[in-house]
Parts: C-alpha cells; structure tokens; sequence
C-alpha cells in the first residue's frame, strides 16, 4: 500500500497569527493554507465543502480569547465548530478531523508543527471513510 | 517583519456628520487614537525590532501633533470618554504615547527637516505656546513664511509651569526645538508684540498679512473675598501660583527652599496641586485651601482631578476643603496667618458666586501663601490693541477666530478661553485654517463646528481589565525626577490590544497600512433572499446589522459607518442573503480547494 499522505486545509486569523512574519510569500508556499481577517469568518460551509473537496482534515488558528479584533470571532468559531464536529459525527467523520487552537502567535513560527502535529493524527485515522 | 505602508493613511473626512470613536471625539484635535493603538499592538515584542516600527507610528503622530511626545506625560483627555471605562478601565492611551515618546524623543533630533516650499504669504504668530506653535507648525506645512514673536527667551508658553516630575524637561525641550527646526519656522525670542514699538500695526507695515495672536494668560488672578480683593497681598511670604511654578522650572528656587515652612496653597484646580506638589518636594509643610468640596459628585466638587488629589495626598499634603480666605494676617511686613471662613456654596444659577458661613472661621497659621485662583490675560495691551469690547472681552468669532474688529487678526488658545493643552492646539489649527481661507479669498462662513457622534462599545463575552500604573511610593519620589513608571513594550502591546477599536474602519484604516486587509470589504444585503429573521442583528457586535421594516416585509440592512467588514453576519445568515463585496477569501478558498 503507498504511503498515506493526509490534505490538510489549515485557516488561521491574520490578527493574532504570522502578521510578523518575514516571508510574506510564506502563506503560498506552504500548501492548503488559508490566512484569514478573522477566524468567525469561517463558515460550517467552508469546512463541510473542504471535506467535500478531499481534504481529511481542517485546522483552524484563532487568536486567544479575549484577543479578538473583531470582539468574539474566535468564540463564534468555537460554537460553530462544536456543534459541527457533533454533526460530522453522525455522519461518520470523525470529529477529531476538525481541530481548532486559540492562541497569539505573531512570528507564526508554530503553524508548521501545528500542522505536522495533526497530520500524524490524521494517518492514525487514516482516510476519510466516506458513506 | 513590522512594516507600515503609507497608501492606507487614515483621514477624518470633512463630512457634516459622522461616527469616531469616542476617545478620538474626545481629543480636541481628533488625533488618530484607535489607528495608533492597533499599531502598537502589533509591534514585535522585541524592542529593537520594534523600533523602526515605534518611529513609523511616531512620524504619522507628528504629522498630525507635533507636540505629541508631551501629550504622552501630560493629557489624557481621550481616557475620560473611553468606552472601556465603564468595563474594566479607560485605555491607558496617555500612557501608550508616552511610550513611543520615549523612543521618538531620542529619535527626534535626527528627524529631517520637512521639504516645504513656502511661497506664499508672511505670517506672524504672537505666542510661542502649544496654540502658537501648533498654528505655525500648521502654516509651513501649507507653504506659508512663518515668524514666531515669543515675549521671553524660550518657547514652550504655559507648558513650563508643567512640573518636572510630570514632564521631564528633556522630553519638552526636544518636542520643541524640533518642531520649530523640522517645519523651518523663524523665531524672534524677547519680542513681545503689543508693547512698546512693536504694535500689530507695525507688524502689518513690515509685510505680515495675517496675524495669529496666543499670548496665553500671564497675569494672575488676585484672591477676592466676596467682590472685594482681599487685603494685603503684597506682604512678604506671598506669591503667585503661575510665578511660583515659572521660577521653579527656571531653577530659580534652590533645592529644601521650604523646609520648615508651613506653605498654604489657595485654590482647587489642577494648577494647585501642581503647585503644592512642587512644594512639599521642596520641603514644605503643605496644606491647599479650597472652596469647593471633597465630594465629586457634588456641584461645589473640586475642580482637580483625582490622580492629582491621591498623588498629593499620597505626599502628605493636608487639604481643607470648602474653605475661603476672608483676612491675610501680617506682623512687620510678613504674613503670619489668613483667616478661613467655611464655604457653603460655590456656584449657584449666576455661575461663580461662594457663599460663605462667618460664624465659622478658623485661623490658619503660614509662613508663605501661594495665591493659585486662575489666571487672566493681560487685557491693557489687548485693550490698546482695540481688540476687546466695552466691558473688556474679546471679540472674536469662535468658530474662526478671526477678531471681529480687524479681520487681519485671530485670536486663540488660553487668551480666548482657558483650556488643557490639547485645547490651545486645537485653536492653532483652527487659527491656521482660516488663516489660510482668508488669504485665499475664501470664505470663512464656510467653516462650520463639526458635528461627530461616539460609536457604542462594542459587545464582547470578555472585557479585559485595566493594567496597574505604577507610581513611585511617596517617600522615594520627593524629587522633581518623573515618579509614574511607563509602558515597557509588552506592556504596551497588551495595552493596545485591550482597545476594543469603536471606530468605523474609514477612521483608522490600521489594517490596511500593516497589510492585513488588501481593501476594506462592504457587506451587501440581497433583499429578495433576506427574510428578516435578525439572526444577523444578534451576531454583529457593532450594532450595524439593523432590521427596518419596507412596505410590508421586514429586512435586515447594514450600517456601512458602524460595519467592520468581519463577516460574522455573511456566516450567520441562514438564507445566504449577505455578502461581502471586495473581499477575496472566497477565492482563495475556492483555489485551495481545487487544488486538493
């Protein structure tokens, strides 16, 4: 069997993530990434339609709480989520395959591990079982 | 890497009405607080990557204020109509511009001089305090020869009666030298315009078309006791507040002056606690007589503000409230005590009118008396100058400022109305302003006031609470060293990124010069698909997402001066009915997506 190489789609807030980064070409460069104002603006459709496209898993980086520029994006982000990993569920995906982490980081330095990190949880579960 | 790019400049549109945040209504010369403020909070934590950053941010302030590095130690204005006051505590703004002013105040000698070509006409500007400064500083910027008249040897005006354990000179001296240097104004220092030969009309006949007189308030107020100055003011042992602080800024008053000495301070402003303060730090037993009452929720409350009144306290300054003073006691020519009768009222519906209880007097014993019960300006060279009315106030429209008796000549800063500093900058600018429409051959009708509203607070589960200030205890800091610690970068970054940014997105556009956005997205309400069901309404936390009722349906519409463009509402919406136009989320998506 060739190896399993999970698609990983990651979004992360601009304003708590990477705004200081040196490379501003990094976010074309390192695939599946999609840096975003903020991270309410990521709608359950967004990441049903990633699924939808192939990808195995979703990450999604907010900024801290009590951090948000746009007041409660991150907490919108996490009710939404929440509540989708129960619908995934019933669907036969697990929920573990969206994955959210709150937290400032301005360099970004930590995304690539971040994104290592749930890769090998996403080959433990191995492919989307699709119904 | 922190980087700010210019074509994102934010402006205070000239507009009839419009929304700002609340801080930056506040400041009376609209300075871009919320911009500033999510610029700092996304500054490197490392101060010497920081740096270039914290002189970006400084060179838009100062294009803007170039007395701003000053603001940082003494103003504050904006903290008072913060949002966040009444949910954890004002953003410590002051503190936040005192930070960049530590770092631009070194920076500031090797700033360039602006490029201005100045062929237009010559100006004079009498004064070289915050008002005459701002107006000249203004001015060159337009391209016109200015020529500062400045009655002493420094300029600076009022600002240094400013204690220096408030404003360290250094800090004053670099904010100004370099003002006058960068926008290449030409100062004439001992030259006092209204005395002697040097009238307005001489100015005129040596060529200036236009003249901006801020000759600010040099002349203090005497104690009265009901309509009638009280007796012996001139006794040894009394002085004037404003002289007082002059002379201990010029060093003229040797260290431990006091000690030994029981020093009563009248009066119950700001200017007397400044006094006071630089009293006991030069050894004396202090105490501050005033009318008004302790209580701050009263009519009759005093005027200082309470920082002041802890700081004193914290000192060891004693302070007797709702007190006059009715009789100065003297023997052989020195003041030996003053007679304290209680003060009932203060203020009633004819305005300053104390009210007293004789039955209840009490001595006060004193070896020097500070008389601190405001400042006026100096009327008989005004009155000569035919700019005062019959009963000696100034004509002067206050919108313009143009005198209405010579139309050549415009009035403002302390001289017109006694105010904070900010205050006199603001009249520079509006000064400056119409200055230049009136040489222009415009018309000054034109300028009307603006009318700002104050944007709500914005609703969010966690409110975050204000940081500590620190201030040197009291025993340690009866120096005239600075004794309020500030910011260090973190502490300035967490600052910063506790505002809650009110404003609409046109005022600041922060976002936009740091590169985070690429345009400011608008939400677009499809009304054919909209239901009206509010869901959008609960979710926006600016208010801008509204329901109004159309014929018979109800639909939901966006406030585009309160919206953010953060698209909570497009997510919520359940019947796909908003949109975001402009905003190319959607696409890179679409094009990761495609790629998988």
């Amino acid at each position: 069997m060739a190896e399993y190489n999970p698609k990983l789609v990651c979004f992360s807030c601009k304003f708590g993530w990477d705004y200081l980064s040196e490379e501003p070409g990094r976010a074309s460069r390192i695939a599946n990434w999609i840096p975003v104002v903020c991270s309410g603006k990521i709608d359950t459709s967004h990441i049903l339609k990633a699924f939808r496209s192939g990808a195995d898993g979703v990450l999604i980086l907010g900024c801290s709480e009590g951090h948000c520029h746009y007041q409660d994006g991150n907490i919108q982000t996490k009710k939404k989520v929440l509540l989708l990993r129960k619908v995934l569920e019933t669907f036969g995906i697990e929920p573990q395959r969206v994955e959210m982490k709150f937290s400032l980081d301005p360099e970004g330095k930590g995304i690539p591990a971040l994104i290592t990190k749930m890769g090998k949880n996403l080959i433990k579960l191995g492919p989307i079982k699709r119904l | 890497m922190w980087k700010s790019i210019h074509q994102g400049l934010a402006g205070v549109e000239p507009a009839v009405k419009q929304f700002l945040p609340p801080c930056q209504m506040q400041c009376p010369i609209n300075e871009d607080i919320q911009r500033t403020n999510i610029l700092i909070s996304l500054l490197p934590d490392d101060l010497e990557l920081a740096r270039d950053g914290i002189i970006q941010i400084g060179d838009y302030l100062f294009e803007k204020n170039p007395l701003f590095t000053v603001c940082g130690y003494v103003c504050g204005l904006c903290e008072l109509e913060c949002n966040y006051q009444a949910k954890g505590g004002a953003i410590r703004r002051r503190l936040l511009k005192r930070f960049i002013s530590d770092t631009y105040t070194v920076y500031l000698n090797q700033k360039e001089e602006f490029n201005l070509i100045k062929q237009k006409e010559n100006v004079a500007v009498v004064g070289g305090g915050p008002g005459g400064l701002m107006c000249a500083f203004d001015l060159s910027k337009r391209g016109y020869r200015v020529t500062l008249f400045e009655a002493s040897d420094r300029l600076g005006g009022a600002l240094w009666l400013i204690p220096r354990y408030r404003l360290p000179e250094k800090v004053l001296t670099s904010a100004i030298d370099n003002l006058v240097r960068i926008a290449g104004i030409d100062v004439k220092y001992n030259a006092n315009v209204g005395e002697g030969k040097l009238t307005l009309e001489k100015l005129r006949n040596e060529g200036y078309k236009a003249v901006f007189i801020a000759k600010g308030t040099p002349a203090p107020r005497t104690l009265t006791f009901g309509r009638e100055k009280v007796e012996d003011q001139s006794l040894s042992g009394i002085m004037y507040g404003t002289t007082f602080l002059y002379e201990v800024s010029h060093g003229e008053i040797r260290p431990n002056y006091f000690v030994g000495k029981k020093v009563l301070v009248i009066g119950g402003g700001n200017v007397a606690f400044d006094v006071a303060r630089s009293a006991r730090r030069l050894g004396g037993e202090t105490t501050i007589i005033c009318l008004e009452c302790e209580d701050k929720k009263s009519k009759d409350h005093i005027p200082a503000d309470w920082e002041e009144i802890r700081g004193a306290w914290e000192e060891g300054i004693h302070i007797l409230y709702s007190r006059g003073v009715s009789k100065i006691l003297g023997e052989s020519g020195r003041i030996q005590k003053i007679e304290c009768p209680r003060c009932t009222s203060v203020f009633d519906e004819t305005g300053f009118n104390p009210q007293f209880d004789l039955s209840d007097t009490i001595p006060v014993e004193g070896d020097i008396v500070i008389i601190t019960v405001g400042q006026g300006a100096d009327r008989a060279a005004l009155q000569a100058e035919d700019l005062l009315d019959e009963k000696g106030a100034l004509v002067v429209d206050p919108v313009t400022l143009q005198s209405l008796k010579k139309e050549w000549i415009f009035l403002g800063g302390d001289l017109r109305r006694i105010g904070f500093m900010a205050d006199a900058q603001k009249d520079g600018l509006i000064a400056a302003e119409s200055i230049e429409r009136y040489l222009r051959g415009l018309s000054l009708k034109e300028i009307s006031p603006r009318l700002y509203e104050a944007q709500d607070i914005p609703r969010r589960s966690h409110y975050l609470t204000e940081p500590e200030v620190l201030w040197i205890p009291p025993e340690k800091r009866m120096h005239f060293q600075i004794f309020e610690r500030g910011f260090t970068l973190p502490e300035a970054i967490d600052e910063a990124k506790r505002c809650l940014s009110c404003g609409p997105c046109i005022s600041c556009k922060a976002c936009l010069s740091i590169g985070i956005q690429e345009s400011l997205p608008t939400v677009e309400v499809n009304k054919d698909r909209c239901c009206g069901c509010g869901i959008c309404v609960s979710v926006c936390n600016y208010d801008a997402a509204q329901l109004k009722d159309v014929e018979i349906r109800r639909i939901s519409f966006t406030d585009t001066f309160k919206c953010k463009s953060c698209g909570m509402c497009v997510v919520a919406c359940p019947s796909e009915a908003r949109k975001l136009v402009g905003d190319n989320m959607e696409n890179r998506i679409n094009a990761v997506y495609a790629s998988l």
